[in-house]
């Protein structure tokens, strides 16, 4: 074995091209773990979202609450089920929601987007204790208000507390912020389910969230809505739902995969040329190991140490360059709802570990190939070479 | 010995280091064009095509919220406007496909022609598409992905509305900027989800580019304070909203192309040092015989020009001959429909490498210039 001194000398020795090599590792490690941060990030916020009581009720057949359907008839044959809570003025535990998508007006002139409206039930609030109040206050009934997640008021005109909007020909008032606990509320619109439905002239409404009564109530419930099949609709865990709601991460990741695969085959390139650069040069050297009795394999391994060693850093290094992005809000169209999804970049240690592993992979094969060369010189050869 | 097969030789003299600089350039330039043409695709049409004199009318609030029938006979009557057809997105599931990337979209067959002129359908298929208000026209894209046949059953199951569609495909259409759609009888659609009175959304056709903004300007005016305000817009303006919802992923894919191109030039500055550092020697000798600093200096220019470009010709030009070769639609699931090389694309990637060339060249060059003779002589690495 040599020591790892000796590489870690070399490494310094030719510092330039090192440094490049290290640098240009770090940006392939950066963009990968960034990318795929991003997708974390999309699926952390799905996966944050619901309460493990509830049980969400959707239309068969949709694939996003905003896209569903569910008429007074199916909820009033629900309503008074046994099955469901009740909470301390008897009043059964349901909400009934609905979603609409009203285009507004970006910060700073950045063009339109869709921001999703939901209008609560009365038990709304209760049974989503995520999502709790920053500042000012929640709306009352009937007077066109609104409450905005505060992740979207930092992204859209007119989200300030006192400000107004318009939908249609109706003006909407924001009397508060709310924050939604890293989850997908934080990409809506708070209304009044009601006003929602008369504003935007809705008969029905497009999910209801209900939470079972303990004990057998849940099994109860999901058998009572699965049997009949008037009704044709979907009951999941709320939790669940918002689980699979994941079609917006899987293009970012593919991406992040393919930028990945190309970027790294460049490196790998960069990475080879920097070692058979450095290994070229020390041709007699490498002679003058052999002739001390050190090995061949001996002289590869060392080689791909320091192959690797060099190539970790920059892996770390990217690591370290994306880092600051963590926890950063950003936002795109959400494929499921059409709408404005904001989420924030998540860098998870497992994510900066496939990072660092990426950048070790490209070290072993950058240097494989110019190690085994460099140890099969004939040691006569090595040593007059100058 | 001419001075250009001197660089050449020069340039090729370590054809290991050649290959392997020419071939980081050509798979980083590979990766920005594939980029560039990815964020072209997120807009269909893509924004340099033609404009149309198309206008796209919708729901002020949002395409999500629909447009009342009885608005069809007032655009109609508006100066300027040549044809109008209702236009309603269906969104359903085909063939228990988890996501459809083919639009369905209910229209009035008569009224779509006379909107969509480029559309080609032949006679025969027209007409029984005219007659049947169970069938539908398929765009030529969709007919060869999933094979289908004249005469077979579309099968659709809807996603926003409640109702699943059964029709059968009498006509197929091409010569559309989009030709995956699935277009059929808006009236059946009314007969199915039992609403007569509601579009998605309207399309209309202004006379000529001369009157257009005005029809798009009266049409707005003309339902400004009703119960079902409007949003008329270019055909061009109404897709360009669609790129705005994508947000923070174009910046992103900007700053990526950036970070490509940052690694780039690192790299390729660092090889071609490399590559000059170990000559130094011969290079003082080239000075003590009498060659200006000003020649060494192009002699390495041009080396380092050479090699990046090589880079490019194989990088840009592979990905040219790839995206051009494979049927993206086929690989894509339907998702990209053009996957094509611009010339902007190609002069902005060749203009990168001219710039790599340079840059990676006089950093070199410039320590060269400096040495002296002696101290040139004297390294011995």
């Amino acid at each position: 074995m040599l020591p790892v001194k000796y590489n870690a000398g070399n490494v310094v020795l030719r510092w330039r091209s090192t440094l490049a090599t290290i640098l240009g590792i770090s940006m392939v490690v950066a963009v990968y773990v960034i990318v795929q941060a991003l997708a974390v990030g999309l699926q952390t916020s799905s996966a944050n979202t619901g309460d493990p009581r509830n049980l969400l009720i959707v239309r068969k057949g949709s694939q996003s609450e905003s896209s569903s359907v569910v008429n007074l008839e199916q909820f009033r044959s629900l309503r008074y089920s046994e099955w469901i809570e009740r909470d301390a003025q008897n009043q059964p535990m349901i909400s009934t929601d609905v979603l609409t998508l009203v285009n507004l007006p970006r910060l700073n002139g950045q063009g339109e987007a869709n921001t999703t409206v939901r209008g609560i039930g009365g038990q709304g609030r209760v049974l989503r204790p995520q999502v709790n109040l920053v500042e000012g206050r929640w709306f009352s009934k009937g007077k066109r208000e609104v409450v905005v997640s505060q992740r979207l008021a930092a992204r859209f005109e007119n989200f300030g507390i006192g400000d107004q909007f318009k939908t249609g020909p109706d003006w909407l008032t924001v009397v508060g912020w709310f924050d939604g606990g890293n989850s997908a509320f934080d990409s809506e619109v708070w209304a009044d389910a009601d006003e929602v439905r008369s504003l935007f002239d809705r008969e029905s409404y497009s999910s209801l969230l209900i939470r079972p009564a303990s004990g057998q109530g849940r099994a109860a419930l999901v058998k009572q809505i699965e049997e009949d099949k008037r009704l044709q609709l979907l009951v999941k865990n709320e939790v669940d739902y918002y689980k699979e709601q994941t079609m917006t991460a899987t293009p970012i990741k593919w991406m992040g995969n393919f930028l990945a695969t190309a970027m790294s085959l460049g490196a790998i390139l960069a990475a080879m040329n920097t070692m058979y650069a450095t290994v070229g040069a020390r041709t007699r050297e490498i002679g003058t190991l052999r002739v001390l009795g050190f090995r061949r394999r001996t002289i590869v391994l060392g080689l791909l140490i320091e192959g690797i060693l060099l190539c970790a850093v920059g892996g770390i290094l990217g690591c370290l360059l994306s880092l600051p992005l963590n926890g950063y809000a950003t936002g795109t169209i959400g494929i499921e709802s059409f709408s404005e999804t904001v989420f924030e970049f998540t860098i998870t240690p497992k994510l900066a570990f496939q990072g660092i592993v990426f950048s070790v992979l490209i070290g072993l094969f950058g240097t494989l190939i110019p190690a085994i060369k460099a140890s099969r010189t004939p040691v006569i050869d090595a040593l007059k070479s100058l | 010995m001419t001075t250009a097969s001197f660089i050449l030789r020069n340039a090729l003299r370590n054809k290991r280091r050649a290959t392997l600089s020419a071939l980081s350039v050509a798979v980083s330039l590979f990766l920005f064009i594939t980029l560039q043409v990815t964020l072209r695709e997120l807009t269909i049409p893509p924004e340099d095509v033609g404009a149309s004199l198309r206008i796209a009318v919708r729901n002020k609030v949002s395409l999500a919220q629909p447009l009342p029938f009885r608005q069809l006979q007032q655009i109609e009557k508006i100066n300027g406007v040549e044809a109008i057809t209702p236009f309603t997105y269906f969104g359903g599931l085909y063939r228990n496909e988890s996501f459809t990337t083919f639009a369905q979209f209910a229209v009035d067959p008569v009224r779509f022609t006379n909107v969509f002129l480029e559309a080609k359908i032949a006679d025969d298929h027209l007409e029984a598409w005219l007659k049947n208000r169970g069938s539908c026209l398929v765009g030529v894209d969709t007919i060869k992905r999933y094979n289908l046949e004249i005469g077979e059953k579309m099968l659709l199951s809807g996603t926003f509305y409640p109702v699943n569609l059964d029709m059968e495909i009498v006509g197929i259409y091409e010569g559309t900027f989009d030709d995956r759609n699935v277009f059929f009888h808006h009236k059946y659609l009314d007969e199915m989800t039992d609403d007569p009175g509601t579009v998605g959304t309207w399309w209309v056709r202004a006379g000529s580019a001369e009157v257009a903004p005005n029809v798009v300007h009266t049409i707005n005016e003309t339902f400004a304070n009703t119960s079902a305000e409007v949003r008329a817009e270019s055909e061009r303006a109404f897709q360009m909203g669609f790129v705005s919802m994508w947000g923070n992923i174009q910046m992103l894919i900007d700053s990526i192309c950036s970070a490509i191109v940052f690694t780039l030039l690192l790299v390729t500055v660092s090889t071609m040092s490399m590559a000059i550092r170990e000559r130094f020697r011969e290079l003082a000798i080239l000075k003590a015989i009498g060659y200006r600093r000003h020649e060494l200096l192009a002699f390495i220019l041009a080396e380092s020009l050479l090699l990046s470009l090589l880079g490019a010709v194989i990088g840009v030009g592979g990905a040219a001959w790839l995206f051009s070769t494979i049927d993206i639609q086929q690989l894509s699931s339907g998702m990209f429909v053009f996957f094509e090389v611009t010339n902007k694309m190609l002069g902005t990637a060749f203009l990168i490498s001219l710039v790599l060339g340079v840059v990676a060249g006089i950093a070199p060059g410039w320590s060269v210039c400096r040495m002296s003779v002696v101290d040139g002589l004297k390294t011995l690495d």
